[in-house]
C-alpha cells in the first residue's frame, strides 16, 4: 500500500523538462563558479609575475622573467629568518612529536584522550589569540626574571615548535594506528633489544607519516602569519609577515614573483608528499 | 578524526611502561603546556586588567573590558559584520563547494587524484599569497576597474576595501577545504542508493534531494561550523581586501594590540573571539537532529 503511494507522489512530483534543465544549468554555473573562484587568483598572479612594469598596467608593453631574479635580494632578510626558524622548527618538532605519537598509540595509561586533546589544541586555537598570549606571557617573565624574552628569536621559535609539534603527533598517530604490532611483538620474542624492535620494525613501518610530517610541519611554519605578527620584532620578520607588510602598500609584479615562487615551493613539496604518502586528502581533513 | 584514532585501546601495560609513557609525552606535553595553555591563561588574567592611556596597564579585576565591549556600538559593529561576513562567505562556500565536491565524490577517474593535489596546493599557501590574485582584479587600476571602464568610461566603480571583496576573498580562500570536507562526506554515502533511487523513477535532483542531501546532513553540519570558525578568524585577506577601515575581530585584535597599546582590551577582543566561535560551534551542535549524529 504504502509502496504504491509512493510510486504516485514521484508520478505526480516529476519535474517539467524545463525546470530539470535550469536546474542542472544553475549547477553548473555553480560548479565552474567554483572553479574559478578558487584557481583564478593563482593563475592571475603567475599572468602578472611576468610584467614588465612596474605597476599593474594592461596590456604590459613586454613580458619578462627579471622580477624573479629580484625576489630572493628583495625579501633576504625575512626569507633567512624563516629558514632559520624552519632549520629548527621542523627537527625540534620531530624529536618532540614522534615519541609523543608513538606513547600515544602504542602506550596504555590514564588521561590519554586529555593528553591528546592537549597536544593537538594548537590546530584548532585561534592562532591570532595565541599570539598575542604568548607576547605577553614572554614580556611577564621578562619582568620577572630580566630574561631578554620579548621579541627574542628565542620565543619565535618556540611559538613556530608548539604550531609544528600537533602535525607530528597528528602524523605519526595516522601513520601507527592501523600498523599490526604483531611484527614487533613477533621481533621482540625472537629476542631483538627493544631498540633494534623500534629501530628495524617500527621506524620502517613508520617512513611515510616521517616524510609527511616534515613536510606538513615545514609548511606550517613557512606560511604562520598570525601568531607570528605578535613575535616579530624590528630587524627579524618572517617572510609572510615582510609580504603582508609589502602588499598593504604595492601590489605589482615583484609581488607576484614571489608569491608564484611560494606556490611553486609549496607545490614541490605537496608533489613529493603525494609521491610517497597516498590518499593526502585524508591528512588535511 | 584525529581523536578517534587516540581512542584506541592498546593492551594492557604494566608501571614501567607508564614511566616510558611519561617520558615520551612530556617533553612535547610540557612545550604546548608552556607556549599555548599557560599563556592563554595569563592572557585571560590581562583581559581583566585596567588600562590607562598614560600609565598602561593597572593590575586590577574587573569586567569593565568586557563591559566595554558589549556597550560600545564600534565594537559591537565590528563583531556583527564579522559574523555576517563569515555567515555570507559560507553560505556561499556550500553553494559553490557541493556541486565540485559531488562530482569529485562519484568520479573514479585518474584525474580525481591530480584534482585533489590541485586543491590542496592552494591550501596550503596562505592567505597573503592567496589574496595577490583578488588584488591584481579588484584594486585600483585593476583588470575589474579596467573592464568596467570599457563599457562605462565615466562610472567609478572601485571593487577594492568593500565588503563584498572581503567576501569573496574568504569565500575563496575556504573555498578548497569546503570541496575536500564535502567529498568525504559524499563519498561515505553509498553510490547504490542514488542508483536504487533512479531505477524507482526519481530524477536525478530529486535522487540528490531525498536520498544523498539528508544523508549528508551531519557531515554538512559540521564542514559548515568548521568553515564558518575559519572565516571568523580570518586576518590576512580582510586586512589587505578591506583595507585599514574595514574592521574584522581577528585584525582588530592586533590593532588594539599594536597601534593603541591596550593590551587588556586586545586579550577581551581575542577571548571574544575565541568564546563566539566556540559557543556557535555548540549550538550548531545541538541543532543537528540526534537522530543524524554521528555514532
Amino acid at each position: 500500500m504504502s509502496a504504491w503511494s509512493g510510486t504516485a507522489f514521484a508520478a505526480a512530483r516529476v519535474p517539467s523538462p524545463v525546470a530539470a534543465l535550469v536546474g542542472r544549468g544553475a549547477v553548473r554555473v555553480l560548479f565552474f563558479g567554483g572553479l574559478v573562484l578558487i584557481f583564478l587568483p593563482l593563475v592571475l598572479t603567475v599572468y602578472l609575475s611576468f610584467f614588465d612594469e612596474r605597476l599593474i598596467i594592461f596590456p604590459p608593453h613586454a613580458y619578462t622573467l627579471r622580477w624573479y631574479t629580484e625576489v630572493v635580494p628583495h625579501f633576504a632578510g625575512p626569507l633567512l629568518t624563516t629558514l632559520e626558524v624552519a632549520a629548527v622548527a621542523v627537527p625540534g618538532s620531530l624529536l618532540l612529536g614522534v615519541p609523543a605519537g608513538l606513547a600515544l598509540v602504542r602506550r596504555d595509561f590514564r588521561g590519554k584522550g586529555a593528553v591528546g586533546t592537549l597536544l593537538l589544541a594548537p590546530l584548532t586555537v585561534p592562532l591570532i589569540a595565541v599570539g598575542l598570549a604568548i607576547y605577553l606571557f614572554s614580556v611577564t617573565i621578562e619582568e620577572l626574571t630580566n630574561a631578554p624574552l620579548a621579541g627574542s628569536f628565542l620565543v619565535l621559535l618556540a611559538g613556530h615548535l608548539m604550531v609544528t609539534t600537533p602535525w607530528v603527533v597528528r602524523l605519526v598517530v595516522a601513520s601507527l594506528v592501523n600498523q599490526d604490532r604483531a611484527a614487533e611483538e613477533a621481533a621482540a620474542s625472537l629476542g631483538a633489544s627493544p631498540l633494534t624492535v623500534f629501530r628495524r620494525v617500527t621506524l620502517p613501518a613508520m617512513r611515510q607519516g616521517l616524510i609527511a610530517a616534515t613536510l606538513f610541519s615545514f609548511i606550517a611554519t613557512f606560511g604562520e602569519l598570525e601568531m607570528t605578527l605578535f613575535l616579530v620584532s624590528p630587524g627579524m620578520t618572517t617572510l609572510p609577515i615582510a609580504i603582508l607588510g609589502y602588499l598593504k602598500y604595492h601590489i605589482d609584479p615583484l609581488i607576484a614573483a614571489a608569491t608564484v615562487m611560494q606556490m611553486a615551493l609549496i607545490g614541490a613539496a605537496l608533489a613529493l608528499l603525494d609521491r610517497f604518502v597516498i590518499r593526502l586528502g585524508q591528512i588535511v581533513r | 578524526m584525529s581523536s578517534t584514532s587516540l581512542s584506541i585501546v592498546a593492551p594492557a601495560a604494566g608501571r614501567r611502561r607508564d614511566l616510558s609513557a611519561g617520558l615520551l609525552l612530556g617533553p612535547a606535553s610540557l612545550l604546548i603546556l608552556v607556549t599555548l595553555a599557560a599563556p592563554l591563561l595569563l592572557l585571560f588574567r590581562y583581559s581583566l586588567d585596567r588600562f590607562d592611556p598614560t600609565k598602561l596597564i593597572i593590575p586590577a579585576v574587573t569586567a569593565s573590558n568586557y563591559l566595554h565591549f558589549v556597550t560600545d556600538s564600534f565594537y559591537l559593529g565590528i563583531l556583527r559584520l564579522t559574523i555576517e561576513v563569515a555567515a555570507g562567505s559560507t553560505f556561499l562556500c556550500l553553494l559553490f563547494g557541493a556541486p565540485i565536491a559531488y562530482r569529485l565524490a562519484r568520479t573514479q577517474s585518474r584525474a580525481k587524484s591530480a584534482m585533489v593535489l590541485a586543491l590542496i596546493l592552494p591550501l596550503f599557501m596562505g592567505a597573503t599569497a592567496r589574496t595577490v590574485g583578488w588584488m591584481i582584479l579588484f584594486s585600483h587600476g585593476g583588470i575589474l576597474n579596467l573592464g568596467v571602464g570599457l563599457f562605462a568610461p565615466h562610472a567609478r566603480f572601485d571593487m577594492m576595501y568593500t565588503p563584498t571583496a572581503v567576501m569573496i576573498g574568504i569565500l575563496s580562500f575556504n573555498l578548497p577545504y569546503m570541496v575536500l570536507m564535502l567529498q568525504a562526506v559524499f563519498e561515505r554515502i553509498d553510490p547504490f542508493l542514488e542508483e536504487a533511487a533512479w531505477g524507482l523513477g526519481a530524477a536525478p535532483a530529486r535522487a540528490f534531494w531525498r536520498v544523498v542531501f539528508p544523508l549528508s546532513l551531519p557531515g554538512l553540519a559540521i564542514a559548515t561550523i568548521l568553515c564558518f570558525i575559519l572565516s571568523m578568524n580570518a586576518y590576512a585577506t580582510p586586512v589587505l581586501l578591506g583595507g585599514p577601515r574595514f574592521h574584522m575581530m581577528a585584525p582588530q585584535v592586533y590593532i588594539e594590540f599594536a597601534a593603541n597599546n591596550d593590551w587588556p582590551f586586545a586579550a577581551v577582543i581575542a577571548f571574544i573571539l575565541m568564546a563566539t566561535t566556540i559557543l556557535l560551534a555548540v549550538v550548531a551542535n545541538r541543532v543537528i537532529p540526534a537522530h543524524y549524529r554521528a555514532p
